[in-house]
């Protein structure tokens, strides 16, 4: 099932790099970029999967004292939740960079954006 | 001290609270958000100070508990040095960016807050998600400052940022989950050394540092960030290259740290690659910000090439290390800033600084840190590098490393030339604040200076006085030339009567020319009226060079000293009017001969600091023949010998009046002083059977013959100076190298004739080009009754020069003619003798063409020269006559000194006469028997004068037509056509040809490269992925 998904999460890396290299649209581009993203936040949770064990919550169901044997690994959970955030900060300053970009030139084309170079 | 903890607390602190703020106020915003930082600074710098003292490093445990379990910081004496840096580079900054800031609002302040903070804790973090953290933080602050600039473009840019750093997140995400997989920590000190290779792990690793890497935009996958550096606020890139560069550097460090010195070749080998590329696109760079970028990507490479080297720097690591990083940042910082002043794009524009001498002081001083120059950090570093390098047989990671360095030197200075020389259209905008700030940063870059060389084994420069006799001019510059120019020759005697009765008479002899000398060259200086800034701190640097290079005791005090005075004599020859190009290949040639020095003696050392001059005679066998010839090389660049020679005419001949005379009278005189030093030190050499002394007395024949053959076909009068000084230079070269007691008198004749009868013809020739306003010989001619006492001066000059009797050249001669019939080296004798006659073709010019025949039209009203140039004239006449009657006064104990060197005595003086083995000289008698003839001639002339006829001197005419180019026609053009058609061969230039090709190669391969930089966001993105998969090949390579 790891496999599975981590195969899951990086052929959606893939997928979105794909996307980001070959779309000209600055919006696409922003897409492709989230779904690489997410590719990403698939693979943090996947490698922390344990089989057959339970949520890292500590309640009744799972006593402190056998935590440590029937929880899965928290950190990449909590790493995950950090990195969706992340990508949505680093997301919304793109989606804003290309509202300025459309404002200037009228266009989403990256090959619009070509002023600077050498 | 307080927690540092507290750093990033009050960043963000205050960036929440700034939004807590009334919208309007943005005045108090930008004075918290300046208060912020200072706290910030003040915090660090406190830190810095308590760790430098020796306190042992700080742990600081977030959450309560301890590592994994939490995340820890760490405050040690590297972190504290970074941050200190990072946030005062924020708080400049701010000031840099405060109309910017309060336009957008106190939203942008905030973003400059989150930036610093993000950046000093990335400096601190020990926990690699937490690294991730700051790193997006400091992604997204990037991309939000990118708009503060009015450049629209820079939209574009930021957004090509962020693509980056997107592909950037993806690959330290997948590397930091796995590297957590591997090892069950996401804290960087759990991380175990890994072998680069298929491992999980190790492949995780790469993935982290390559990410890494790539935030320090390594050449070729950094086209977004010179996008960002051309089009963003100067005053936010100076925060982009200097403290986002400095914590990203940090961060990288201690990763590879923890990854193991298995890893340290990648850094190396990527760093080199990118340091050198990007300095060779930047040689066709032409605007000023793109270049400071590149400038900045290559100061990165090269500093992730020194992270890579720090298995072998051990405990100097820290002190090379943080010399390159705080050089590079403070100067790019400072330069970065200064362009907010200059409002055209162009490198030329920058010439509007000039109206402001203190940035033109601060523009120097950037560049020479930049360089490495001394007296700043990135000197000592340097230095310390080779030292290491070359002992732990890394020569070819040190070339590279001198290779980038020159080829960053050469679009450096010749920026800074085009700022010296050039003119623009637009105005500097300089406001108080901006002038400030630059100023600040030029203070701190002095005051780092300082501290490198205090914390240094080898010495510090600015505790030695003729350095800080030369920085005190600079505070002298308001006052008038008069009184400077009578402060520095008091200066330069009292420096030469405090030592001349401690040094060996060998080095008294150069002690005589270079500084007594100076003083007397500069009487010519007080013919300046005004202020005549700019002049007296370079040439009171130079002469520094010159006191300390002889004071010298250690390879590196000799260095330095070669180095101070290379710095001081580029900015006086960059001041003559023309002067631009040669000023540039004379700083290239020269810096390049002070790298080919600084290996030789890092090769010499083998690690022993400090390693003195004398010790020089002990290196072992085997590296004591390359170490000689680097030497050798090094020190034939300064004194132009044929090949490396081409950097001289130019600098010489285009050089003011009284400068001329400096830099080439005392100037070339530092190379003879080196190569008399190596030779003493380390005596006879060969190299698979080549005697190495024999080929530098081939290449004092060639040069002194080529020199000669050279100065027949200048119609320049001063280049006509220039190249005869390849020719004598090429003589005492020669005289060294035939490695006895009488070559050895000849070279030190030659120091001192060569000093008088040089600056004197410099000056005579300048006097005359003062009154005529050119130095083409055929537009002079009749000068003798207008200026009779220049005619004087250079008559004795050509009589003592040409070494014909009765002047102190004949005495020359004789010990020469005495010393080569000592020798078996056959053929460059004849070359030697050869350019005696030539020698002769080229001065009887000086006075045929300039002071005899008939005086032009539009001369008839000239005066003499002004007297003050006049006066150092007759004091060298004066001497050479004086000289030439008593040679002995002077090289009587360089004789006795050379005896005790050699071991014999083939000179006999007997009172004013002197008998060798061949033969015997006596001066009175020469110059009685010379005046009897000369004035039986003379009187013969005269009398049969009213025989002349007058000629008009156009009286040519072909067909009735007035001649397309009327010289043509004049006699004293092209003078020697009979010769040009027989040697004129000598003439084409394959040294020029040869160096032009090279440069040529350089711009070519860089117009070529930077076509790689498309400007397209997406190629980029290509790039950079390309990037990671090829180094993954290479490395893995590597490994299998």
């Amino acid at each position: 099932m790891a496999q599975v998904s981590l195969l899951i999460g990086f052929t959606l890396i893939l997928l979105g790099l794909y996307g980001a290299l070959t779309n000209r649209d600055i919006l696409r581009m922003i897409v492709s970029f989230t779904i690489a993203d997410a590719g990403v936040n698939v693979v943090l949770v996947s490698v922390g999967y344990m089989a057959h064990r339970t949520a890292p919550i500590l309640d009744s169901a799972v006593p402190a004292g056998q935590a440590a044997a029937r929880i899965i690994d928290p950190v990449p959970q909590v790493l995950v939740l950090t990195a969706i955030v992340i990508g949505l900060g680093v997301t919304a300053l793109m989606l804003a960079y290309a509202y300025r970009l459309f404002r200037l030139r009228g266009s989403l084309d990256i090959s619009q954006f070509m002023d600077l170079k050498w | 001290m307080v927690s540092s903890i507290l750093i990033l607390a009050i960043g963000l602190g205050t960036a929440f609270g700034l939004g807590l703020l009334n919208r309007r106020r943005a005045v108090l915003a930008l004075g918290l958000t300046l208060g912020a930082l200072g706290l910030m600074a003040a915090m660090a710098v406190g830190w810095l100070i308590v760790l430098a003292q020796g306190a042992a490093p700080v742990e600081i445990y977030t959450a309560g508990a301890e590592p994994p379990f939490a995340i820890n910081l760490r405050m040690g004496l590297m972190e504290a040095g970074a941050i200190t840096l990072i946030t005062l580079t924020g708080l400049l900054a701010v000031l840099a960016l405060r109309t910017a800031l309060t336009r957008m609002g106190r939203g942008s302040m905030a973003v400059v807050l989150v930036l610093i903070m993000a950046l000093s804790g990335l400096v601190m973090t020990r926990d690699v998600f937490n690294l991730f953290v700051f790193l997006e933080l400091m992604a997204i602050s990037t991309g939000g400052l990118a708009l503060l600039s009015k450049d629209i473009r820079a939209i574009a840019a930021g957004f090509k940022y962020l693509i980056i750093s997107q592909l950037v997140t993806i690959l330290l995400l997948v590397g930091i989950i796995f590297t957590y997989h591997a090892t069950g920590s996401l804290n960087i000190d759990d991380i175990p050394e890994t072998a680069m290779g298929f491992s999980g792990l190790g492949l995780a690793l790469f993935l982290i540092l390559i990410a890494v890497v790539l935030e320090l935009k390594p050449f070729p996958a950094n086209g977004w960030a010179l996008d960002v550096y051309t089009a963003a606020h100067p005053g936010f890139s100076a925060v982009f290259s200097a403290a986002s560069g400095t914590a990203m550097l940090v961060v990288a460090d201690k990763l590879v740290k923890a990854a193991g010195p298995d890893w340290f070749a990648m850094f190396t080998l990527l760093g080199l690659i990118s340091f050198i590329g990007a300095n060779i696109v930047a040689l066709r760079q032409d605007n000023d910000r793109r270049l400071l970028g590149y400038s900045s990507v290559g100061q990165l490479g090269l500093l992730l090439a020194v992270i890579g080297q720090q298995d072998v720097l051990g405990e100097g690591y820290l002190y090379v290390a943080g010399g390159l990083v705080l050089s590079h940042a403070v100067a790019k910082a400072g330069l970065f800033w200064m362009s907010i002043m200059v409002k055209a794009r162009g490198l030329s524009d920058w010439a509007a600084i000039r109206v402001r001498p203190p940035l033109v002081i601060a523009f120097a001083t950037f560049l020479a840190m930049l360089t490495g120059l001394p007296p700043f950090p990135g000197f000592y570093a340097k230095w310390e590098l080779a030292q290491v390098l070359a002992t732990t047989d890394r020569l070819p990671i040190l070339a590279a490393i001198l290779i980038g360095t020159l080829i960053e030197a050469v679009y450096l200075f010749r920026w800074f030339g085009m700022a010296m020389k050039r003119e623009t259209d637009t105005p500097l905008g300089p406001k108080q604040i901006d002038c400030m700030v630059v100023l600040i940063t030029l203070a701190a870059a002095f005051g780092l200076g300082a501290l490198w060389g205090d914390l240094s084994e080898n010495g510090n420069l600015f505790a030695t006085v003729p350095m800080l006799a030369a920085l005190f001019f600079l505070a002298l510059e308001p006052m008038p030339a008069k009184l400077k120019n009578g402060l520095a020759i008091m200066a330069l005697v009292y420096w030469f009567a405090a030592h001349a009765g401690v040094y060996d008479p060998m080095r008294l002899i150069f002690l005589l020319v270079m500084i007594l000398g100076g003083a007397v060259i500069l009487l010519a200086s007080f013919n300046e009226d005004g202020r005549r800034v700019g002049f007296y701190p370079p040439a009171m640097l130079m002469y520094a060079g010159l006191a300390l290079l002889l004071e010298a005791q250690s390879t590196f005090e000799f260095f330095a000293a070669w180095e101070v005075m290379t710095l001081g004599s580029y900015f006086l020859i960059l001041r003559g009017k023309q002067s631009e190009p040669h000023a540039l290949s004379y700083m290239i040639f020269s810096l390049g001969g002070a790298f080919v020095l600084l290996s030789g003696f890092a090769l010499a050392a083998d690690g022993v600091t400090p390693f003195p001059l004398s010790a020089l005679s002990l290196v072992p066998e085997q590296v004591a023949p390359w170490v000689f010839a680097l030497l050798a090389v090094g020190f034939m660049t300064k004194t132009a010998s044929v090949g490396v020679h081409i950097w001289l005419p130019g600098a010489h001949a285009e050089a003011e009046t009284d400068v001329s005379p400096m830099v080439s009278g005392i100037l070339l005189k530092a190379g003879l002083y080196g190569l008399v030093v190596l030779l003493l030190a380390m005596g006879r050499q060969s190299l698979h059977g080549v005697d190495l002394v024999n080929v530098l007395a081939w290449i004092g024949a060639i040069s002194a013959f080529v020199g000669a053959v050279l100065a027949v076909f200048q119609e320049d009068a001063k280049r006509l100076l220039a190249y005869s000084s390849i020719s004598q230079m090429g003589y005492a070269l020669f005289g060294l190298a035939l490695m006895n007691h009488l070559g050895w008198l000849l070279a030190v004749m030659f120091v001192i004739n060569h000093y008088v009868y040089k600056s004197m013809l410099f000056l005579a020739v300048g006097g005359v080009y003062k009154r005529t306003h050119t130095k083409l010989m055929y537009k002079m001619g009749g000068l003798i009754t207008l200026m009779p006492f220049t005619f004087v001066s250079v008559l004795v000059g050509i009589i003592a020069m040409s070494g014909v009797p009765p002047l102190s050249g004949f005495g020359g001669r004789w010990i020469f003619y005495n010393a080569i019939l000592e020798t078996d080296l056959r053929l460059p004798l004849v070359l030697i003798f050869m350019s005696g006659p030539v020698g002769f073709l080229y001065l009887f010019r000086l006075i045929h063409t300039i002071f005899l025949g008939q005086l032009k039209d539009e001369n008839h009203q000239i005066k003499e020269a002004p007297i003050w140039l006049l006066v150092p004239q007759m004091i060298f006449v004066a001497f050479l006559i004086g000289f030439a009657i008593v040679p002995g006064l002077v090289l009587q104990r360089v004789d006795r000194f050379l005896g005790t060197v050699f071991g014999d005595q083939p000179l006999i003086w007997h009172g004013r006469a002197v008998e060798s083995a061949f033969g015997n000289w006596n001066p009175v008698a020469i110059m009685v028997v010379i005046v009897v003839i000369f004035v039986t001639l003379f009187g013969i002339l005269i009398a049969k004068n009213h025989d002349a006829v007058k000629v008009k001197q156009f009286n040519i005419v072909f067909s009735a037509e007035r001649p397309y180019r009327p010289e043509t026609t004049h006699f004293a053009w092209n003078f020697f056509a009979p010769y040009r058609r027989a040697m004129g061969f000598m003439e084409m230039p394959l040294v020029t040809r040869f160096w032009g090709g090279v440069s040529e190669a350089l711009s070519g391969t860089a117009e070529f490269t930077r076509k790689l930089y498309s400007g397209n966001g997406q190629t980029y993105a290509v790039q950079v992925i390309l990037f990671v998969v090829t180094v993954y090949l290479i490395a893995l390579g590597g490994v299998a």
